[in-house]
């Protein structure tokens, strides 16, 4: 047992530890007082506290995909399984959620009320897309765990497969001729807490799958440091085989995480189509799971850690909107890269280096 | 006439040499049915009708090489294939997953329309290789950023890369739509390159062969090539058992390589009547595809049989053992990076200099070449020709595929699906050895293992 303790005490060195809770408060208000200043700065002193309240309540908006992304990274990687397909995942899942979303409501609309209509297609559509993403992560599961392929391959495969399979829909049945849809998810304001100053419409005000994602952080971080099922996927991540030694089916554990890991991928697909934006377009999540990723390297492995990182992104997103509005002259290219520029800064471990969990990315052969 | 120490090696028959062949492609090629069995499938499922299938694998068939044209714009399709897969396939053979060739494809077009426009009046000898230069050096250098974090700092290529690509779909957009805009077009786009500087198409090359620079700079190449050739037809086959003595070889090199020089310089206008993209101004087939040819040579030369390409191998599949032999980790893998970079960059410099119509970067460049080279690369094994193959059918299968539309209605996405099913098939052997039924050989599975290794590295 002690291979496994030992194992673990350095995870729980690497990771961010017991503080992370305080730690992402810390960030939230590090991030509104610099986000503050810094936009004043650039934009001349027109960011009133709307301005400043907006752009904040945007960041967590532009965060929440990333977020499911490296959420996914986290299940998958502490479990030893690189997941570089969650880009194809989420594609897939979005293109899911927009068709069964809108042609649900269509076939709804003779037999219920518009309102009833829209609420059962758009969870419906939800449901569905979770279905989408993963029975391509099945694949990814069946080919990376079972055939012992090489992973970060399988996840090219899966992206190439999603953009084609996408595509190829869209073309056939999603490219013209639709009729209205139900429109995305409402904003859902929670009583009381949407009424405090400041904090209350940027936590307070969001859309449902926003409030998934804040719950699963919390969810996922107790599961995997402080349940036996944590304790488990963790050691197989660090040593499949000295778990295995200890009766751990390690099989049974990757599947199960790389699984659930595909599912929190389509919630992140299906934040496109049923929380951003009505329409589906090709390739329209634009890089945010390989973005995802590398919040989570960022993270340390460490569902917290993702959640900064991925706050750190939407922040560069909706800050870089923001300026955009204020200041029209700059070429509006140039804060557009600034994530991408962020995410190789990240990587590059000016933050702290980063260790990954030990047996990433590699197969496990049974003996 | 025996001579005891003959290095020729014993030439092998030509059964033999096709038996060696399907040994290496078999895989590829079941990989690749299969892929079109699945892909008919769906058709057949999606469309309800099995002569919907019939229809769009025939107007397939005919896009890609029978209707007017089809041929060579297939060959021309095929050109950035057989860079960007050759980038992709150094860097796999330096342990390196290079997914920014889509990236490093676009700086280089910048490159390159900016080197192509900026001056004039510069002979073709020089300003052409002067812009291929330039998109080469371009797509290096923005390969070897990633190169290098990855070496010194662990970034791993395989993000940075897509990063990077994203950073350089925004900068491509600034430059034409900015610094390089075209003051005086309609569209946003850059100043077409000047003559000089354009690839040549195969309409234009009599014409530019009346300009003596020219014509003498393709007898010089052609001589050079025919060299080549009579060297490796005298070393590696039974022709060279008659010709044991150095100096007898010497002149038979320079003999071949003088006379198709000769017929180069004097005899090619003539010949190119015969052929007909020399004479159809519609036709946009250009020499691109001889430089494709000979970067594989080049790069199968470079890998196999030069010192360089064995670090770089030998950093690919064991970094640990190389380094313990004194290898420069980080030196070969910035290199391995710039050349797979460089290799990307010129392919977006021909579609510049070469396929686009203004001869010029415009705002909306036909991209998606990149992925489909990840394909290219891995079905034919990251070697050199057979990537030359493979890319010759995604070329065929994207030239075709508008046609396939046309004709059945059935979307060309279809494509991108039959090949990521290749693709799958060949990254997961079992699947295909278990369908056909093929026993594993008892040969050691060399370097197909060590493609890319994870975050760890």
């Amino acid at each position: 047992m002690s291979a496994i303790t030992d194992f673990i005490r350095n995870t729980r060195r690497s990771g961010l530890g017991r503080g992370t809770f305080w730690v992402t408060a810390l960030f939230a208000l590090f991030a509104l007082i610099a986000s503050w200043f810094l936009l004043n700065l650039v934009i001349g002193g027109k960011c009133g506290s709307a301005c400043v309240v907006g752009t904040l309540s945007q960041m967590i908006r532009l965060a929440t995909p990333i977020a499911f992304a490296a959420l996914c990274g986290v299940m998958c990687e502490r479990a030893g399984v690189v997941d570089i397909g969650i880009e194809g995942k989420m594609l897939m899942a979005a293109m899911v959620a927009y068709g069964v979303n809108l042609f649900t409501y269509q076939m709804l609309l003779g037999m219920t009320d518009p309102a009833t209509a829209a609420t059962i297609s758009r969870v419906l559509a939800l449901v569905l897309s979770l279905a989408g993403a993963l029975l391509l992560q099945i694949l990814h599961a069946v080919v990376s765990i079972q055939l012992k392929t090489n992973q970060i391959i399988s996840g090219t495969v899966i992206n190439i497969l999603a953009i084609g399979l996408t595509g190829f829909v869209y073309r056939q049945f999603l490219a013209e001729n639709l009729p209205a849809g139900p429109g995305t998810f409402p904003i859902i304001r929670i009583p009381l807490l949407q009424d405090i100053p400041v904090l209350g419409p940027i936590f307070f005000q969001q859309k449902p799958l926003t409030y998934i994602m804040i719950i699963l952080v919390f969810v996922i971080h107790y599961m995997l440091f402080y349940t036996p099922w944590g304790l488990r996927v963790r050691a197989v991540g660090e040593h499949p085989r000295a778990a295995d030694t200890l009766g751990i089916d390690v099989y049974r554990v990757r599947y199960v995480n790389v699984l659930v890991g595909g599912l929190i991928a389509g919630l992140g697909g299906a934040w496109f189509t049923l929380e951003a934006v009505d329409v589906f377009n090709p390739l329209m999540t634009n890089g945010l799971g390989f973005i995802g990723l590398a919040a989570m390297i960022f993270g340390k492995w460490n569902p917290f850690g993702a959640l900064i990182g991925a706050l750190i992104f939407g922040l560069g997103s909706s800050a870089t909107s923001t300026v955009s509005i204020f200041r029209p002259d700059i070429p509006s290219q140039i804060p557009q890269m600034l994530p991408y520029l962020l995410t190789i800064v990240v990587l590059t471990g000016v933050v702290g280096r980063a260790t990954p969990p030990a047996a990433d990315g590699e197969p496990y052969d049974k003996q | 006439m025996t001579s005891t120490q003959s290095t020729v090696k014993p030439s092998s028959s030509l059964r033999t040499v096709i038996g060696q062949i399907w040994d290496v492609a078999r895989l590829p090629v079941l990989a690749l049915l299969t892929a079109f069995v699945v892909g008919a499938l769906v058709i057949w499922v999606s469309n309800g009708s099995l002569l919907t299938v019939y229809d769009a694998y025939s107007g397939l068939i005919r896009g890609a090489f029978f209707k007017q044209r089809g041929f060579t714009e297939t060959l021309v399709a095929t050109v950035p294939y057989i860079f960007l897969s050759l980038a992709v396939a150094v860097g796999f053979k330096a342990g390196l997953f290079n997914i920014g060739v889509e990236g490093q494809f676009y700086v280089g077009a910048v490159a390159a329309a900016w080197a192509g426009s900026a001056v004039h009046n510069l002979p073709a000898i020089i300003h052409l290789p002067l812009a291929l230069a330039a998109g080469a050096i371009g797509g290096g250098i923005w390969a070897a950023i990633p190169g290098y974090l990855k070496a010194r700092t662990g970034a791993h290529e395989v993000i940075t890369t897509i990063m990077l690509n994203y950073v350089s779909f925004r900068l491509a957009e600034y430059f034409v739509s900015g610094p390089l805009k075209d003051p005086f077009a309609s569209a946003v786009q850059t100043p077409g390159v000047s003559r000089e500087a354009e690839l040549w198409t195969m309409y234009s090359i009599p014409e530019r062969l009346q300009v003596f620079s020219n014509a003498l700079a393709v007898g010089l190449v052609v001589a050079f090539v025919a060299a080549v050739i009579a060297r490796w037809a005298l070393k590696s086959t039974s022709l060279g058992e008659k010709y044991q003595d150095p100096n007898r070889r010497r002149m038979i090199y320079a003999g071949a390589g003088l006379l198709a020089g000769l017929i180069a310089l004097f005899g090619l206008p003539p010949l190119t009547q015969l052929w007909w993209p020399f004479t159809d101004p519609y036709d946009r087939m250009h020499i691109g595809l001889f430089l494709g040819l000979a970067a594989a040579v080049f790069i199968w030369w470079l890998l196999w049989r030069t010192t360089l390409g064995f670090e770089l191998r030998m950093v690919g599949a064991n970094p640990n053992a190389a380094r313990y032999a004194g290898v420069n980790i980080t030196r070969n893998i910035v290199l391995a990076m710039a050349i797979s970079g460089g290799l990307a960059g010129l392919a977006g410099t021909i579609e510049v200099l070469g396929v686009s119509i203004c001869r010029c970067l415009p705002l909306f460049f036909s991209s998606g070449y990149g992925f489909d080279s990840i394909a290219i690369a891995l079905l034919s094994k990251n070697d050199p020709f057979g990537i030359v193959a493979s890319s010759f059918l995604f070329g065929a299968m994207r030239n075709g595929a508008d046609l396939m539309e046309l004709n059945s209605g059935v979307s060309k996405y279809i494509i991108s699906l039959i090949q990521a099913l290749a693709l799958l098939f060949v990254a997961a052997p079992s699947v295909v050895r278990w369908i056909y039924r093929i026993r594993v050989s008892r040969k050691p599975l060399d370097e197909e293992t060590t493609l890319t290794r994870s975050w760890g590295g």
